[in-house]
């Protein structure tokens, strides 16, 4: 069953002479529990589809249907909503809050919606030690490696319990070694869920930890 | 709980932003009682009096030196309808031979209701004939409670019993006497020690001193429940000038031009304050924008946001309020007398609600600036 349906998305920027074709008619599923790597150089559009998906750019056309429906933000707060209930994110440069420690960062999920709870911090607790920083739990982000900060970001945008998982270029700011070990971490956690992760990378063997690749040169699916 | 361990987190920058605050409120206040001591100064021996109307002699602008009530005056308005109780207030001028240095003030003549001066040293109450109370700020001449002080050029003593406080009238010292030592310090006055030494002109100053006897500047009323300053005005017809002790303390003596300066004064220093507030939080969230921009795209609202500048704005202003009312005290307390600081609870109330107020609107351009950050950006930096 695909969880995730992407039907001949097109974004184009600006307008007139001055017009930037990112995506040309990007169509893709992705099944539920599994995790896709959709692998291009740089300027190939990824950063533009992952930011779709997650409801902070309109396509120009195209949708994007989950669960079998169709979705249509018609306003910003619909959008936020729609980010901080069906979507996780890690950014490729994390933009962890630099003031709160490792689980205040999670905890700001739960807080987005109203309070953090006891349970909240349980589960806070139990993602880190998944992701093997449990120990790490109260200690500030600039206390922490760039792999411990990348598995916080990551903890943070599961939270919520997103249905979509959207990983923004995981290897970046880490040596191989270590982002492939994230990247088998976090496909383990997807696996077992009713889930999908979507992640976007530039390198060939990060992408190899993904269930199945899409590759994507200007703007379109090849 | 975002607002508050951001703060934590960046003590130092928060500190700076509270004593920036700390200092504006420390600026209005300081200000403001020095205008009401610059205001107290010039009329609050007028204004303080024990009264819900004064009565004034017609068509005399409401002016204590110029005004003159005749005992049948006096009467009169005793009797009036809705008047419960009323007492004449003299004003004469007196020059003072000081320890320090000679000055010119004011005598106050109470025919009743020396309680009403509040007592800062010595004793309060009717003074005996030769004794007066005085406003405390008669010290920085050398004068102390106990002194005897002589007056010129009429010879006259005068003993302090008993000082008292914010009644000073054109920036002097009031010294309030009975009326006995009134009515002899005006005949003096009017007629130096001439009437006393000059046989041959007796007749003529004893007769014009018989006809000023029990003369007062103003009467002083006290109403009945339920009875107005105009009430009593139409009462008394056009004879008087009916007007309440702080309407009379704004005429004359170049009030009106003073009230104006010192709202101004107050003014520009709040708009300025409240600007410099409103840029700092400004200055904060435009800082914040990466961070901003990341939580708005992990799926937080504007309000969300909003509400945790507001948080930040309400503990700073807070703590700013609190270190710049204690800064203005200190500031007060290390003043001479003379400086007139005159903290009023209620101006320092509505001080420190305008700058809260002001701090709201303040936040609002930053509230502008956080609904133009796009979330989107959140994303795309990380490429550059
Ligand atoms: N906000 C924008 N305005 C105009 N052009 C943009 C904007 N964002 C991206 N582009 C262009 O769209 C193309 C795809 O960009 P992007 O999605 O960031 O690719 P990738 O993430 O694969 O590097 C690039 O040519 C880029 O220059
Ligand atoms: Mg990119």
């Amino acid at each position: 069953m695909s969880l995730l349906e992407v039907s001949d998305v097109s974004k184009t920027y600006g307008s007139g002479r001055g017009v930037v074709t990112a995506l040309e008619d990007v169509t893709f599923s992705v099944e539920t529990g599994s995790m896709l790597a959709i692998l291009g150089p740089s300027g190939s559009g990824k950063t533009t589809l992952l930011s779709i998906v997650a409801g902070l750019l309109q396509p120009t056309s195209g949708r994007i249907v989950i669960d079998g429906q169709p979705i249509h933000l018609r306003s910003q707060r619909e959008a936020a909503l729609y980010r901080r209930d069906k979507i996780g994110i890690v950014f490729q440069d994390y933009h962890l809050i630099p003031y709160l420690s490792a689980v205040e960062n999670l905890l700001l999920m739960p807080r987005l919606a109203g309070r953090a709870t006891r349970a909240h911090r349980e589960k806070a607790l139990g993602l880190l030690e998944e992701f093997g920083i449990g120990e790490r739990a109260k200690h500030a982000p600039w206390e922490l490696s760039g792999g411990e900060r990348q598995r916080v970001a990551i903890a943070r945008a599961l939270m919520n319990d997103p249905e979509i998982m959207l990983v923004d270029e995981p290897t970046a700011n880490l040596d191989t070694e270590r982002g492939t070990q994230v990247v088998a971490m976090l496909g383990e956690h997807v696996r077992g869920r009713d889930m999908t992760c979507l992640m976007v990378t530039h390198d060939v063997r990060m992408a190899e930890g993904a269930d199945r690749v899409l590759r994507l040169v200007d703007g379109r699916v090849v | 709980m975002l607002a508050l361990s951001e703060i934590v987190h960046s003590k130092l920058k928060f500190a700076l932003i509270a004593l920036a605050i700390g200092l504006v409120v420390a600026l209005t206040m300081t200000l403001s009682a020095m205008s009401e001591g610059l205001v107290t100064g010039m009329t609050g021996a007028k204004g303080n009096l024990d009264a819900d109307a004064l009565v004034f002699q017609g068509d005399t602008y409401l002016n204590f030196e110029r005004s003159l009530l005749t005992t049948e005056d006096v009467e009169q308005i005793r009797s009036a309808e809705g008047v419960a109780q009323a007492y004449g207030v003299g004003h004469v001028y007196i020059s003072v031979d000081a320890p320090e240095e000679s000055f010119d003030t004011h005598a106050f003549g109470l025919t009743d209701d020396f309680e009403q001066l509040p007592v800062v040293e010595g004793v309060g109450g009717m003074p005996q004939d030769g004794e007066t109370i005085v406003d405390e700020t008669v010290r920085s001449e050398g004068v102390e409670v106990g002194d005897t002080v002589t007056l010129t050029p009429i010879g006259r003593e005068l003993t302090v019993i008993g000082f008292t406080e914010s009644r000073r009238y054109v920036m002097a010292p009031v010294f309030y006497v009975n009326m006995n030592t009134y009515e002899d310090l005006r005949a003096a006055s009017m007629f130096g020690v001439m009437a006393e030494t000059s046989d041959a002109e007796l007749p003529s100053a004893t007769h014009v001193i018989d006809a000023v006897e029990g003369n007062v500047s103003v009467a002083a009323v006290k109403l009945d429940e339920g009875t107005t300053v105009e009430g009593l005005a139409a009462a008394l017809e056009d004879d008087f000038d009916v007007v309440t002790p702080d309407e009379a303390a704004l005429a004359g003596n170049g009030m009106p031009v003073m009230v104006l300066a010192v709202n101004g004064i107050q003014g520009v220093s709040f708009v300025i304050g409240a600007l410099v507030i409103g840029v700092f939080f400004y200055i904060t969230t435009l800082h914040k924008t990466g961070q901003i921009a990341a939580i708005k795209a992990l799926g937080a609202s504007n309000a969300f946001v909003y509400r945790q500048l507001l948080a930040q704005i309400l503990l700073l202003v807070t703590a700013g309020a609190l270190l710049g009312t204690g800064l203005a005290l200190g500031a007060g307390a290390s003043m001479p007398p003379a400086m007139a600081f005159d903290p009023r609870p209620d101006r320092w109330g509505v001080t420190l609600a305008l700058v809260y107020l002001m701090a709201f609107v303040g936040s609002l351009f930053s509230l502008r600036s956080i609904l133009k950050i796009d979330p989107a950006t959140a994303l795309d930096h990380a490429e550059h």
